[in-house]
């Protein structure tokens, strides 16, 4: 099986990014804000004040990543799918419409807050603002290298007539847990059947029996997938895109620590 | 490309444990829909869902870990080199209520991977697999991804599991959206106005036909094609235009190289909500045009089991099609103009050989399965 990664995007604590406006892994630990509607889109979105936390930064990454790919814009729906993978899911959702729906006996139970207790709705948030009509579902599973996403999404493009799928992950601390996650956030690869249209793409991904290959490297993790894709010839290969990557993580991290 | 075959499945519903009771109690025309005596209803919209009977609501832990009891009960021993697929929407969601009742902790065991864990243990299972969620179309998309996986020589069996309570949390949730009927649901009828919730739990055991002759299992029927496609429209609201449904089925016809004039039934989703069935009925007809097979569904016995709900129809789907025939839609007395003469709430016979089995849910998603009937 075989794909070629197109778009990298994420909205990690190194703040909103894509990887050809970024110069450093996205993927740290941290404090993640949650993004407001200007940080991810120019045009006014009425609907993006109403999102749970977790849909918010899950749209953030799967629009930078679309952008990354110049596939932001469309004019017809089109066959490409999304594959989340989180740990955790929208816990901090369903415990936030719980305080709505328990006390007075469910009178208040919030219906705005319900609809984002499933999960895989801000991927319906996304298909609905892209016009992506492949597959698209949300994944819990012990996932160790944390490249079960990407595997399942290109499984999808072996069997399906999907000409891409979005795949990454979605995870927020839940800190009235005690549960971190080692990268709080977002990221998604675009992954294409074909090399994007512009005729750059960040190479070829491969899955042999569980093993995936990058370039005909061994990809051992999801971390490593990432810094692979994001070399330095990609670095402001685009010039004067308005979403020019955010102070790089490192330097971030050393303010917030 | 091998082909999937369903070898063995399990049910445990609001009409009693086995795919036998199940299938029984549907041509007979039950409904598990009552009064719910799980929490107070007062102020929701309605006091009616399809619980299954018998469950004892534990002080610790989840009503979930009885309905896997009794699926593990029904389903017997199944090879421990099975792939595991669950398709739970919320799965353990009572433990996070009650702890969020009581102001404790929130326990690790609301999560899916101790889920996980566990039923890889109740089933003997060595790997622990993983949980998709799809919303109301969980279990269709996850036998899809379980026959996408045989049919392309990565597994040779795969367990799909989809499980879901009736809990308090989502009831008022589908209340709060106005979205529960006041009466028991009445799928595809014109007086229809909403839906009923239900539970379930189900596990289908998929395999290549080669390995179901060698373990010799009998082909209960063959997952001859599938399809899944997002409407692109609303996270909440099906597409008017039927799209994503539209573009399911016909991948799941172009998959299984089967014409529509040799599908002999549809098992529809159909919640019983305004919206949802008039979705299916424009996907249908825009499908089969006046080529329209019989149609039923069966939320007017069995309430909406949410993830699970793709997994028992697709298990009834198998009886229909050994038995060659559906059972009526319960609570469609008086079928919407678009569905007369081709939805009823009494049995009928079909004939032929393929039967698709489409869901939807939240998030735009949609699944259509098509069966061949099996050996036996």
């Amino acid at each position: 099986m075989r794909a070629w990664i197109n778009g990298v995007g994420w909205m990690t604590p190194a703040g909103c990014g894509m990887g050809r406006a970024g110069s450093e892994q996205p993927l740290c630990a941290g404090q993640l804000d949650i993004p407001t509607r200007a940080q991810v889109f120019e045009e006014p979105d009425k609907r993006f004040g109403r999102l749970d936390p977790f849909s918010r930064v899950g749209l953030a990454a799967v629009a930078f990543c679309l952008r990354d790919a110049g596939e932001e814009h469309w004019t017809e729906k089109r066959p490409i799918g999304i594959v989340a993978s989180s740990r955790y899911g929208c816990l901090g959702t369903d415990v936030a419409y719980l305080e709505t729906m328990l006390p007075d006996g469910g009178k208040l139970a919030s219906p705005n807050l319900f609809a984002y207790t499933l999960p895989n709705c801000f991927l319906g948030e996304a298909a609905l603002r892209f016009g992506l009509t492949g597959n698209s579902l949300l994944l819990n599973q012990k996932d160790d290298n944390g490249l079960c996403a990407v595997r399942f999404a290109m499984e999808e493009l072996s069997w399906s007539g999907q000409q891409g799928v979005l795949a990454g992950f979605c995870d927020l601390p839940f800190s009235e847990m005690g549960l971190e996650v080692d990268f709080p956030g977002s990221l998604f690869f675009l992954l294409g059947r074909e090399p994007d249209a512009r005729g750059v793409t960040y190479g070829e991904l491969r899955l042999s029996g569980d093993q995936l290959f990058f370039k005909d490297k061994v990809v051992p993790d999801f971390s490593a997938l990432v810094k692979a894709c994001l070399g330095a010839h990609f670095i402001n290969r685009f010039p004067g895109n308005k979403f020019q990557g955010k102070p790089a993580c490192r330097d971030k991290e050393a303010v917030k620590r | 490309m091998s082909r999937v075959v369903l070898t063995r499945i399990a049910t445990v519903t609001a009409l009693g444990d086995g795919l036998g009771t199940l299938w029984q109690g549907l041509l007979a025309g039950q409904s598990g829909i009552a009064p719910i005596k799980r929490f107070d209803c007062n102020n929701y919209l309605s006091g009616l869902g399809a619980c299954i009977d018998g469950l004892a609501t534990p002080t610790e832990g989840s009503l979930l870990d009885a309905v896997l009891d009794r699926v593990v009960n029904e389903m017997g021993e199944v090879p421990p080199d099975c792939r595991l697929l669950v398709a739970s929407t919320k799965g353990e969601i009572d433990r996070l209520e009650n702890a969020c009742r009581r102001g404790e902790k929130i326990p690790q065991a609301v999560l899916f991977e101790p889920l996980l864990e566990k039923i890889a243990r109740r089933f003997k299972l060595s790997g622990r697999g993983m949980n998709i969620n799809a919303a109301c179309a969980s279990s269709t998309i996850a036998l899809i991804k379980g026959a996408s996986l045989i049919s392309g020589g990565h597994a040779e069996m795969v367990l799909v599991l989809g499980l879901d309570i009736l809990s308090e949390f989502v009831f008022s949730g589908f209340s709060a959206l106005q979205a529960l009927s006041p009466d028991a649901c009445r799928p595809f009828d014109c007086h229809r106005n909403g839906l009923t919730l239900g539970e379930a739990g189900v596990a289908l055991l998929l395999m290549s036909e080669e390995r179901a002759r060698q373990s010799g299992e009998i082909p209960m029927a063959f997952v001859a094609g599938w399809g899944a496609a997002n409407d692109a429209h609303h996270v909440t609201a099906p597409a008017r235009d039927a799209n994503g449904l539209i573009l399911s089925i016909r991948q799941a016809l172009k998959k299984a190289d089967v014409g529509v004039d040799r599908v002999a039934a549809i098992n529809a989703h159909g919640t019983g909500t305004v919206y949802n069935d008039a979705m299916e009925l424009k996907a249908f007809k825009a499908i089969f045009g006046n080529g329209l097979p019989p149609v039923h569904g069966v939320k007017g016995s069995l309430g909406h089991c949410l993830g699970a709900s793709g997994g028992v129809e697709i298990g009834i789907a198998c009886r229909a099609l050994q038995e060659q025939k559906i059972p009526g839609t319960i609570g469609c007395w008086e079928a919407e103009d678009e569905a007369q003469g081709m939805i009823g709430a009494s049995a009928q016979s079909i004939d032929g050989e393929y039967l698709l089995c489409c869901n939807s849910g939240f998030g735009g998603v949609n699944g259509a399965v098509l069966l061949r009937k099996g050996d036996s």
